[in-house]
Formats: C-alpha cells, structure tokens, sequence
C-alpha cells in the first residue's frame, strides 16, 4: 500500500531539498535538515513489502522500482550511513560554501539511494551518474589544489567507467531485449559474447568499488572530502559499485571459473595490496581509503567464488551484503571519528580513545561485533572444499592474511591519528552524529534485516575454535605492530593520551 | 471588342508621343499617366481575351497577309505585350517623380517613352520581317535618345556608342531581311517557312538567317558583342535603364527566338546552336565576373544584364533538333527568363536609382550602413537580386530549373555548369552589395529617404518577379497558346 | 480550402506576416513588435500544437499547386514534418522572448526581427515541405533570411563569417539544386513518401541514382556541417547569440539534417538506400565528422566557438541514426533532431547570457561564473551534461536508443564511436563546468552589469531555464507518449514499419 510513496520519497525528498538552494536566506535551514533527507529511505528500508515493484511506465525507457532482501540491505546500510554522517555534516561546516556543500550532498544521496531502489537498468545507470558527477563537488569542495586534482583523477576515472558500463549495459539489454535488471543475468548468460559483458561491467562497477588497478582514484579522492563525505564515500557509495556488479553479473546462472579466478586474484590483490600501500601513508583518511580498498578486495573475493560457482552464488550474496552492511557502518564511524575532537579533561578520553578503536576492531573481526559476524559468514561460505576452481584452495590463506592486514592497517590508523587530533570541544551535532553512527554499527546492526540471514548461525554465540579463528589475527598483528613501534621507538604514539 | 483593343495598343502609344511631344514635363507627365492606365487596361483585356478564347491572326485594317499587315495575337505576344505595359508603366510612374522636371531636356522623355513602347508592341506582334524592322527601329532610335537624356557629355558619348551599334545591328538585319525577300518573295514568317519546308533552296537563305542572328545579337548585346550596354545602361538615368534593360534587348532577343523557332528546322545547324549557347555562357561568366569588379553601383546592375541576357541564348542548343516536349521546356524557360528578368531588372535599376538618390553617390561602398536605415529600396534590390540569383521560388528560378531539365533531357550536360555556375557568380555580385550596406563602422547618420511612392514601385516590381515562380504554370499556360497556335502555319 | 489545408499555410503564414510587419514598424516602436512577435509566435505554437494533435490521430494536412509545370509546390504535415515543426515552433518562442531581452538597447532590431521572422517561416517551410521542389524553396530563403542575421553586428569578423556561410552555404544549394533536378529528369516530380520511391529498381538505374544521392548529401551536407563541410559553422559564431542559438539547434544545420532525412527515408527508401550500399558510406562519414567536431571542439578556448564545434559532431548522430537501418537506430537518429536542439540552445543561451551580463568570451574567463549567475550556470550544466550523454537527461536518451538500434543490426563499431564521442564530449564541458562552479573568480569581470533583480534580465534567464528543464523532462519521461522518443517512435511506425 505505503510502498510507491515511500519509494517515490527516498528519491524525491532529497532532490526537493534543493529548492532550499534558491535562497542564501534559507541555508541555515538547509543545513539542519541534511540529516532528515535519507529518513524516507530508512523507512521504506524497514516496512516497504519486498518484491512489490513500482512500475513506471513513462519513466525513461520504463521504470521499475522496488526492494529485494539485497537492495533493502544495501538501502538501509546506505540510508543509515548517510543520516549519522548527515547530523555529523550539521556539526561539522562552517558557512564557507555550505549552500554548495548541501547541494551536492543532496544531489549524491539521491543518487545514492535511488540506484539501491532502480529494478530498471536506465533508472539505475541514472542514478549511478548523478551519484558519481555530484560527489566530484564533494571531493573538490576544499578547493585546495590536491582537491582539485584528486577530483580531476576521480572524474576521468568515474567518466571512463561509465563509458564501460554503458557499453556494457547496452550490450546486455539489446540481448535481454528488456530494461530490467532482473532480466540481464540471465540474458549475459546466453549472450554469446558474454565474456565481453562481463569484462565491461566488471571493469565499469570495479571503477566505483576500488577494484585493484581502477583504484587510483580512490585513495586521493575519499581523504580530501569534508570527513562527512569521506565517509559516505567510503562507506556507502563504495558500495553503490559492489550493488552494480550483484545486479548485473549472471551469479548463479553460468559458472565463469575463468571470471572467478581472476576476480580472486584481483581481491586478493586488493586486499594485501591495499593494505600494504595503506602502511605507508601518515594521514589518517589516507590509512582508512586504503583499508576501503583492502575491504573491497576481500568482498571480492566473495565476488569470485559466487561468479565460478552457480550453486553458492545465492549464499555467497547474502553474505556479501552482511559484509557490505558491517564495512560500511563501521568505515562510516571511523571516517567519522577524524574530525572528533579529543575532550580536554584527561578521564573522559580513554573512553573516546575506546570508542574510536572498536569500530576498527570491529573491521578485523573482534568477537561480538558486526565484524565477527561478517567475517565468520565469509570463511564459511568460503570453504574451499565447496568450490572447484583453481584459485578456491588459496581463499583461506588470502582471508587470513587480510585480517592480518586489517588490523595492521587499524593499528597505523590509530597511530596516525593520535598524531594529529586536537582537542577541543565538539560541536553538538557532530557528537551526536559520531555516537549515532557508533551505535548503529555496534548496535542496530544486529537487528537490521540483512544481519539475520545468511547461513542462520546465531553470531554472538561463538565457540572457543571460532573465536580463535577470529582472534589471533588480530593478536598476530598487534604483536607485529608493537614490535614495529618499539623497533622505530619513536614516541608520540597512541599511548600518549 | 478586340478591334477597339487592338487599336488602343497599337496608337495609344503613336498619339501620346505625338501628344506628349507637344506638352511640357509636367504637363507631358499627367498626359502620360492618363495614357498609362489606358495601356494597362487595354492590355490586360487582350491577355484576358487571349487566354480565354485562344490566340489570332489578326489583319490590320481588315487587309489579308500578303498584302496587308497581318498581326500575330497569340499567347506569347500578350504576355510580353502585359509584361511591358507592367514594366514601362513603372517606369513611367517611377519617371515621372524622378526625373528633375526643371531640366529643360527632360521633357523628351515622354515622347521618346511612348515611341519606345509602340516600338515594343509592334515587335511582340509582328509577324512579317519588315515589320519587325519597324518595331525594332522604332525601339533602337527612341532608346538612343533616352540614354541621350542623361545630359552629360559622357551620357552622349554612350548614346553615340548605342547608336552605332544599333544602326549596325539594323544594317545585318536588313540585308537578311533582303536576301529572304529576293528569294522567297515573301516577307511574311511563315510564309518563308512554308515555303522553305517544300524544299526551295537554302544556300542563300541560310546565310541570311545568320546575317540577321548578327544584327539581332549585336542589339542583344551578346557577348562579346556587349560593349555598348554597359556604358549606356549605367549613365542613362534610373528609369531609362530599367527599361533599356527590362525591355529594350528583349525586343530584338524575341525576334532572334521567333526567327530560330521557325526556320531551325530547315535553316540551322549544330555549330550555329552550341556556337550561340557558348556565346551565352561566356556572356553569363563574363558579365558575372565584371558586375563583381565594379565599383559604381548601376554598372554591377547593368553587367548582371549581360549575364542575364547570356541565360536567353542557351534557347537556341536546346531547340535545336530536340524533341517536342524538350522544346517546348526551353521555349517557358527562355520566356520565364525574360519575364522575370524584365521585371527584376526594373526593379533593381529602380531601387538602385532610388539608393543613391538615398546616399549621394553612385558608388557601391557608399551604401555601407544603409541597412541601419531599413531603406526600403534596399529591400527591393534584394529581393531582385534573388530572382537574378535564380533562388526559388522567384522567376528566375523557375526559368532556371527548365534550362536544367531540358539541358538533361537533351544530354546536353555543359549546360548545368553555366545554369549552376552563372547563379552562384550572380549571388556573388548581389551579396557585395547587400554585404556594402551591411558594414556598420562607417558613421553615416544621416540618410535622405526618398518619397514613398518612389520607393513603392520598384518593389511591386520586385515581389512580381519573386511570386512569378509560384505562379509558373499558369503564365505559361497562357504562353503555350502561342505554340499550340503559331507553328505549323 | 478545408481546414485541412489551411492549417500548414496559416503555420507559415504567421511568421511571414509577423516579418512584413516587423519590417514596416518604424525602428523605435519596440514594445509594439515585441506584441507583433510574441503573439505570431504563440499563434504559431499553437498551429503547430492544433496540427501535431491531428497528425496524432490519423489526419494529414496539405496543399499543393502546381508551380512549374512538371513541378509542384506541395505543403503537407505528417507525422515528421511535425517533429522538426513543432521543434521549431517552440523553440521560436524562446528564442524571440531571449532576443528581446539580448537586443534590448541595441540598434538595428527593426531589421533583426523582420529577418528572424523570415528565417522561422523558411524553417517551417522546410518542416511542411511535400517534396524535394518545395524543400529546395524553403532551404534557399533559409539561406537568404540568415544572412542579415550572422552579419548583424557588421563588424568586419561579422561580414567575414557572413561570407563564408554564403559561399558555403549557396553553393550547397547550388549542388543540390542539381542533384535535385539531375533526379526529376530521370525520376519525375516525387513527392516524400514513407518508403521511398525507388523499391525494386532495375540495374540500369542503380548507377544514376547512387551519384544523385552522393550530389544530394552534399549539398546538404553543407548546411549539415558534415565534416569537410562544416567550415562556416564555426566562423559563423560571431553572431549574436539569440541567432547562433537557432542557427545551431533548429534553423540551419537541422534543415541539413531535416533533408538528409527525408532524402533517405522518403526519396530512396531506407531499403533502397542500403541496397545501393550508399549507407554505409555515409555512416562513416558520419562518424567520422562525429569524432572530428569533438577533437577539434577540445582546442576551442572560445566558448561560442568550441560549443560551434560540438554542434559539428552533434548533428551528425542524427545522420549516423539513419544509417542504423533498423527501426530502433533510426529512432534514435531521429530524436535527436529535437534533443540537439533544445540542448546545444540552451547552452548558446547561456552562452549569450555570460557575454551579455559579465562580458565573458573566453572559457579561462568563466571562473566563478557559477557563484555570480547560478540559474544560468545550472542551465548550461544540465545541458553540457545531456551532451556529454549523461542519464537522465535527453542526450542519453540518443545514445541509449541508437546504442541498442546499432547493436540490434549488428554494427556494433557504433557503440565505439559513441563512447569516443562521449568521452571526448566529457573532456571539453567537464573542465568548463569546473571552472563555472569550482573555481574561484580570478579578475572582476570587465564588463559586468546589473540587470534587473535577477542575476540578468528576465528576458534573458527563462529560455535558458525552459529549455534546461525540458531537456531533463525530454529524458525523464522518455517513454511518456509525447515525448520527443514517444513521437519519433510513431514516426518510425509510419515510415520504416515495426
């Protein structure tokens, strides 16, 4: 009943908003309600029936909207990230720019959220455009020179893939003979270049989710954003190139062993390498950009083994999108925590020093956080032994390594960032927009639709084996981490504060 | 009914000359305007009739042929006899308000004006060689004293020139005329046709057919038989070169066309035909190219003539030895041609008179900045210039696109290179006109605008010539008459 | 005379007499011809709109007589005659509104609007026109009323470009007027009709009827700015922006277009044309000019000038369009009649309101420009973003239709152009728009004025911001049943069949 005006609103409210533009009189107004733009979305997220789609015949080449268990997964993760970054943002400008500021950010959530919700291809390539040209006024919104130029990077990057993925498109539904997403698995499988295909939308997606290679972009683009952009970026329109290639790439109806290992190498190469390049930087968004891409990587792999196998791509699609949900909540605080300030009164700041770890700890796979949930459902799914393709037997090794890397990469995160946050007094809205954004991926995960499915394994209910498993990663890393700060002895460390 | 008409056309003009002759300008100039309505009117009702009933013979004073003065009334003739009523009377009008009427010599003009069109209509309705000699020195020895009209000295020394190319012409006619005489006997067209076409000898004949074209495209001003025209069109005074040009060189053209249309057959041959089409092709290039070099404004206007005039001559290679239907298609597009060019022709010598009694000089760069004024005669040299560009739907279009059809119908491809060429080169010329006017550095800010009435004329003459492309078919409809009727006779 | 043929005449008629008023108002009456202007233009707007209804359900309207015996003149309204009318019509109104406000206070506008008017009745001649005959008229007055028009300013640049578009332009006419009556000699007086004349001709005819079509296509590849053509297009900028403005997006290359159009469909037939593998030929040239105006747009550091070399590789997607052979392709071409036009003018409106208001030519000079004109910047971006294909907006409804047509009859090397193309097209707006909305403003502009309450005349600031938002409506409600794609779809029923 409530479905096609919630829908309708999740796209229209924020590009209403941009009537409180016309005015420079009305940007104060503007500004608090950036967090009240993705609202629609959350609801429609939480109480829109599944699989009733909205059809709209006179929209482009007929549209077709509506929620699956994936796209409501993907939609709350995404409406959740970009409300907590929302109350943050209220905290976080200061007038400089602010009207520029909220049109953008308006622009690309619509973007944003309106391709979660597109079942039709010209919808979603839509939305997938306004998303991508609207964040170049995120990106550049500093104005410095290296805005300027990461913006330069990302938009060449960005134009490039969209080329692909209209080539791509194009291809799938003149052999699909039909606008709808649903349609263009299966017509890739039966296309006889469907190689082609493939290659276009995973290169054209791969822009967009930091895939190794078409990453360059990425590392520049995520630090220099206003930190509420950072993390909407980094969190949620990350992910907005994942949802493309779950969409479009025909899991379960042919296995491509060949597309399936090289997509393994790829996420393995993104997840070490990612995380290698991370190591080296000193800036603290740096750090966490590159964690993006090592995360990606490790999705990737899911990505893989669900394009080689027919059988395990509807598992492994579930798990992706409670990986996906976990990452982005949490790279979503900890992009975040960068612009808190550390309270000046000494007893109140181990428990903010706290706080701004967990998430991180959450990342590499802390029992009883989202991580843990997340990652265990990947190494399950991820059992060589259900797979045949040559590069399954590696897919432990990478995991485990990545979780090493994972936290190797926290802990330099940590380090850098005690080099260089300040003190102060936070703004109201910018407290409460970090505490919102913890909770939620603390908290409110855990009783968010996607978080439930999956394999059915109570997640907070770890044996001691698991835990181990999960564990001594990060016991490894921190070790190597230790042994690294005491070999440089350098001071000015975390444990400083 | 047609008596009264046919005698209101033929000495309507004979009395007011006489008339006029005797009255001052002014005076000359209200009998004039009286005489005008009167030919307008008679005119129209003699087309009216002819397109109605068909055309006649008509025997002046009730004698038959070969004794009397037979007349031909058939569509072609009460077309041009329509058309120069048009023309004349515009010009006559535009005259009238034009000419200084406080200089003593500009009184000529009226008698010179109506002995010219009697001239004119004896020509377009006469149907024996000799008086067509009438007609055409009739027209040649008043169109002399009108360019004499423009007073200076230089004036005179065109008239001079004019004069001797036109008693030269006359000279070859004659003796054509003459040696038709000695050896058919007879004077009459068709008469000699006939006779030629029961196989009498043709030696002779032949010889004196060319002898006449001679005579005929010296008056023409073919090339490179133009050199007279220039001069005297540009000195003449504005509405005297609008009916030099308009309707002067058509005259002796049209009695060219009626001599080819009959004794081709019999009499021509393909060297003659391409020789003459050539001639006209240079012409259209030549002129072309001149009228794009001149500084003064009347001279590009009368250079554009001899390109124009070059257009009527492409007549004689595409009757000759075609088929009917082919024939037919250059003979509406030689009058089309003629039509529209008369009409266009007047008008641009018109509006040009009118500029530069705007501006003071007679010079092209002299209109820069006029288009600020909106001067309405600009307009109208614009809209002429669109006929003489042969750009649709004027006229000269239409004459245009015929040529070309029956210049492919007949294989005779060479031709699309002067029909195509010729247009472009005549766009050439009229753009550095309207480009001159367009210039706005010059700082010009006053600008004389001439009297409305004077301004009107040439541009009912203008749109005439643009509509006479819509209304194509049925002018030629009425002109067909003339060769359903005239040939085979 | 019906109402039936009434309609196409009063539809011409309404913006010839406007011009014959206009041309006898005397220079200062300028809010008299503003009225005489605007109310030809909505009468217009509304014909066009009363006819489009008619074709819609089935009616056709149309005159002929005949001009030249063997020659008719023939005005007929189907349903494409309506798409490149109805175009025109709408974007008359916008246009005369943006020049009122454009010449405010400028001399010669007696002049102006009289030839403008001229120049929009010899366009909707071209829409209406029933055959080739009647199509050459309008094409030529064309020529003639947008002259006065690029030579406006008469500056000497101004008559320098006037000329070059003359000689182009009128040798173009010339070479068709050939072609045209190269094909009445051996073919007769043919009227346009949906699938051509010529099917199932014999082998004799094949050879003169492919020359006659390469003679056609040049002579109004011309107009069409086919590359190597296209040189006055970008020469011919210098006019005032309001003139570029319907230059570029109806007027003079879309009757280029318009005839190519018509040439292809409704002389030679889709099947005929291709069977005489003439298609192909000029599918390549086609797609060759299509990369070429965008390489050389990417040097342009003239706004008007580089926005001059987009129109270049613009219009010929519609002429690649046709070369797609099926019906999905050829709607593609089609729609992008209308989707060129409405956005290449907005962007020369924008154009013209940068010029006009801070006095900025030059593309380095538009830094900042988005802080001080933001309705005018947003316009412009809209539409530099359609150009570049971007989805929603219209430009991608182009790409898209013709990207699935090319691939629907296997000429897949299409899609490259395509993406070139939109690559390239990318590459000389984005760094415009990062300098219209990211930079700040280096120098004060020189010639910066205040005008009315808005950032610039009101006069100057609607056009843009209509034709902004149909562009985005144009690609939004595509597959609404009128919309450009829903009527060039019911073309494409009528003329090339499902």
């Amino acid at each position: 009943m409530i479905t096609a005006p919630l829908l309708l609103m999740t796209v229209l409210l924020p590009l209403a908003s941009l009537i409180l533009a016309l005015s420079p009189r009305w940007q104060k107004i503007y500004r608090y309600s950036l967090p009240l733009l993705p609202v629609p979305a959350i609801v429609a997220g939480l109480t829109v029936e599944l699989h009733n789609w909205l059809e709209m015949p006179w929209l482009l080449m007929g549209g077709t909207w509506g929620l699956d268990e994936l796209r409501q997964s993907f939609l709350l993760l995404t409406s959740i990230l970009w409300a907590t970054a929302g109350i943050f943002a209220v905290g976080y400008l200061n007038t400089r720019k602010l009207r520029a500021f909220c049109v953008f950010w308006a622009l690309t959530l619509s973007g944003n959220l309106g391709l979660i919700i597109s079942v039709d291809l010209a919808s979603f390539y839509s939305f997938f455009a306004v998303m991508t040209f609207a964040a170049y006024g995120l990106v550049v919104h500093e104005g410095s020179d290296e805005a300027n130029r990461a913006g330069r990077v990302y938009l060449a990057m960005a134009v490039a893939g969209e080329m692909a993925l209209l080539t791509g498109l194009l291809m799938a539904a003149q052999h699909a003979d039909s606008v709808l997403l649903t349609e263009l698995p299966a017509a890739i499988a039966e296309s006889e270049r469907s190689w082609l295909i493939v290659a276009l939308l995973v290169a054209g997606f791969g822009v967009k989710a930091g895939l190794p290679f078409l990453h360059f972009w990425l590392p520049l683009a995520h630090p220099v954003a206003p930190t509420p952009a950072s993390a909407v970026l980094s969190g949620a329109m990350i992910k907005a190139g994942l949802l493309g290639w779950l969409v479009t790439l025909p899991f379960g109806e042919l296995a491509l062993p060949a597309w399936g290992n090289t997509l393994v190498v790829l996420g393995a190469t993104g997840a070490i390498g990612g995380a290698m390049l991370g190591l080296k930087q000193v800036r603290p968004k740096t750090i966490l950009a590159y964690s993006s891409i090592s995360q990606m990587g490790l999705i990737t792999l899911m990505v893989g083994a669900a394009m080689a196998n027919t059988s395990q791509a509807a598992t492994l699609l579930s798990v992706i999108a409670l990986y996906a949900l976990h990452h982005g909540l949490a790279k979503g605080c900890l992009f975040l925590s960068t612009a808190v300030e550390l309270p000046t009164e000494r007893r109140f700041r181990w428990i903010l020093c706290l706080l701004i770890g967990l998430p991180g700890l959450s990342l590499a796979g802390l029992p009883f956080t989202s991580g843990a949930a997340a990652k265990f459902a990947m190494k399950d799914a991820l059992k060589p032994e259900q797979y045949d393709f040559s590069m399954a037997d590696y897919l432990p090794l990478v995991m485990s390594a990545g979780a090493v890397a994972t936290m190797l990469l926290i802990w330099r995160f940590l380090w850098a960032l005690s080099r260089s946050v300040g003190t102060g007094r936070n703004h109201r809205f910018k407290s409460l927009g970090w505490m919102a954004a913890m909770a939620c991926s603390m908290v409110a995960f855990w009783f968010l639709p996607g978080a439930g499915s999956g394999t059915g394994h109570a997640w907070f209910v770890l044996t001691p084996s698991e835990s181990w498993s999960l564990i001594w990663p990060i016991m490894l890393a921190t070790g190597i981490a230790v042994a690294w700060w005491i070999a440089r002895g350098r001071n000015g460390s975390w444990f400083q504060c | 009914m047609t008596l009264l008409l046919m005698a209101g056309l033929l000495f309507t003009p004979l009395a007011w000359a006489v008339l006029t002759l005797l009255a001052g300008f002014r005076r000359g100039r209200g009998i004039t305007w009286l005489g005008i309505v009167i030919q307008v009117l008679v005119s129209l009702a003699l087309w009216a009739v002819v397109a109605g009933e068909g055309g006649f013979q008509y025997p002046l004073g009730g004698w038959q042929a070969p004794l009397g003065i037979e007349l031909r009334v058939d569509g072609l003739a009460v077309t041009f006899v329509l058309l120069t009523a048009l023309v004349a009377a515009a010009s006559g009008l535009h005259a009238g308000f034009y000419l200084d009427p406080d200089k003593q010599w500009h009184r000529y003009f009226w008698p010179l004006f109506w002995f010219l069109w009697a001239g004119l209509n004896v020509v377009w309705l006469g149907n024996d060689l000799f008086n067509l000699y009438v007609g055409l020195e009739l027209i040649s020895l008043s169109a002399v004293g009108l360019v004499a009209l423009g007073g200076q000295a230089e004036a005179l020394r065109a008239a001079i020139r004019y004069l001797m190319a036109a008693l030269l012409g006359s000279l070859a006619y004659l003796l054509g005329v003459a040696l038709f005489y000695g050896q058919f006997g007879s004077l009459s067209l068709s008469g000699i046709a006939f006779a030629l076409s029961h196989g009498s000898a043709q030696g002779a004949a032949g010889f004196a057919l060319i002898l006449m074209l001679f005579g005929l495209a010296l008056k023409t001003a073919l090339y490179p038989m133009h050199w007279w025209l220039p001069p005297a069109h540009g000195i003449a005074r504005s509405p005297v070169s609008a009916l030099l040009s308009a309707l002067v060189v058509k005259g002796s053209f049209y009695i060219a066309a009626r001599l080819w249309l009959e004794l081709e057959a019999p009499l021509g041959s393909l060297a003659l035909a391409q020789l003459l089409g050539i001639l006209g092709s240079i012409a259209v290039f030549w002129g072309g190219w001149q009228a794009l070099r001149q500084p003064k404004l009347k001279q590009v206007v009368a250079y554009s003539s001899v390109a124009q005039i070059g257009y009527l001559f492409l007549l004689f290679p595409l009757t000759w030895n075609t088929t009917e239907a082919v024939a037919l298609q250059a003979q509406q597009a030689m009058t089309l041609q003629v039509i529209s060019h008369a009409l266009a022709k007047a008008a641009m010598f018109l509006s040009a008179g009118n500029l530069i009694l705007s501006v003071g000089s007679n010079r092209v760069n002299a209109l820069a900045g006029v288009s600020h004024f909106l001067p309405f005669s600009l307009f109208s040299f614009g809209l002429a210039g669109v006929s003489l560009m042969g750009l649709p739907p004027t006229g000269g279009f239409a004459a245009k696109w015929l040529f070309l059809q029956a210049s492919l119908a007949t294989g005779q491809w060479w031709w699309l290179v002067v029909l195509v060429g010729g247009g472009l080169l005549s766009a050439a010329y009229v753009f550095r006109v309207y480009r001159a006017s367009f210039v706005e550095d010059s700082n010009i800010d006053h600008f004389f605008h001439p009297a409305r009435r004077l301004e009107i004329i040439p541009m009912v003459l203008a749109l005439l010539s643009l509509g006479l492309g819509l209304i194509a078919e049925p002018v030629l409809s009425v002109m067909a008459l003339v060769f359903a009727n005239g040939e085979g006779t | 005379m019906t109402a039936s043929a009434l309609l196409p005449v009063f539809a011409l008629m309404t913006s010839l007499t406007a011009a014959i008023i206009i041309f006898t108002l005397p220079e200062q009456k300028h809010r008299l011809r503003t009225v005489v202007n605007l109310t030809a233009a909505l009468l217009k707007l509304l014909l066009v709109g009363l006819m489009i209804w008619g074709v819609f359900q089935g009616r056709e309207y149309g005159v002929s007589f005949t001009m030249v015996p063997g020659v008719d003149f023939v005005l007929r309204a189907d349903a494409l005659a309506m798409l490149f009318a109805g175009l025109s019509a709408a974007l008359w109104l916008l246009t005369t509104v943006y020049a009122v406000g454009y010449l405010e206070g400028s001399p010669n506008r007696s002049r102006f609007f009289g030839f403008f008017s001229l120049c929009v009745a010899s366009t909707m001649g071209i829409a209406l026109a029933g055959n080739l005959f009647t199509f050459f008229l309008f094409y030529e007055m064309l020529t003639l009323s947008t002259y006065p028009l690029v030579v406006h300013r008469g500056t000497q640049q101004a008559l320098r470009a006037g000329r070059t578009y003359i000689i182009y332009t009128l040798t173009g006419g010339a070479v068709l007027l050939l072609g045209i009556s190269l094909l009445h000699s051996f073919a007769g007086d043919l009227p346009f009709r949906p699938g051509g004349h010529f099917a199932g001709i014999g082998p004799d005819l094949q050879a003169p009827l492919s020359i006659v079509f390469v003679i056609l296509i040049a002579g109004l590849g011309v107009k069409a700015a086919i590359v190597p053509l296209h040189g006055w297009l970008p020469t011919a900028m210098v006019a005032p922006a309001p003139v570029s403005a319907l230059l570029h997006a109806v007027a003079v290359v879309k009757a280029g277009a318009f005839g190519i159009v018509r040439v292809v469909f409704e002389i030679y037939g889709l099947e005929t044309a291709n069977a005489l593998g003439l298609l192909s030929g000029l599918a390549a040239i086609a797609a060759f000019t299509i990369v070429y105006g965008s390489v050389r747009a990417l040097s342009q550091s003239d706004l008007k000038r580089r926005l001059a070399f987009s129109t270049v590789s613009q219009v010929s997607y519609i002429i690649l369009g046709l070369c797609l052979l099926g019906p999905v392709g050829v709607a593609g071409g089609l729609v992008h009649l209308v989707h060129q036009g409405v956005m290449k003018i907005t962007l020369f409106f924008c154009a013209g309101n940068y010029a006009e208001t801070l006095g900025i030519h030059r593309i380095d000079e538009l830094d900042g420009a988005g802080r001080r004109m933001p309705a005018t910047s947003v316009a412009f971006t809209l539409a530099a973003f359609g150009m570049i294909g971007t989805p929603p907006l219209a430009g991608f409804i182009t790409k898209w239709t013709m990207g699935t047509g090319a691939l629907a009859t296997g000429m897949d090397w299409v899609i490259a152009v395509l993406v070139v193309s939109s690559l390239l097209n990318a590459a000389y707006f984005l760094p415009v728009l990062n300098r219209i909305w990211f930079r700040e403003q280096k120098d004060p502009w020189t010639e910066e004025r205040q005008w009315g309450r808005f950032e610039t005349s009101a006069w100057l600031l609607w056009p843009p911001l209509v034709t902004a938002a149909f562009l985005v409506l144009a690609g939004v409600l595509a597959s609404a049943s009128f919309s450009p794609l829903g009527w060039v779809e019911l073309i494409v029923a009528r003329e090339v069949g499902p």
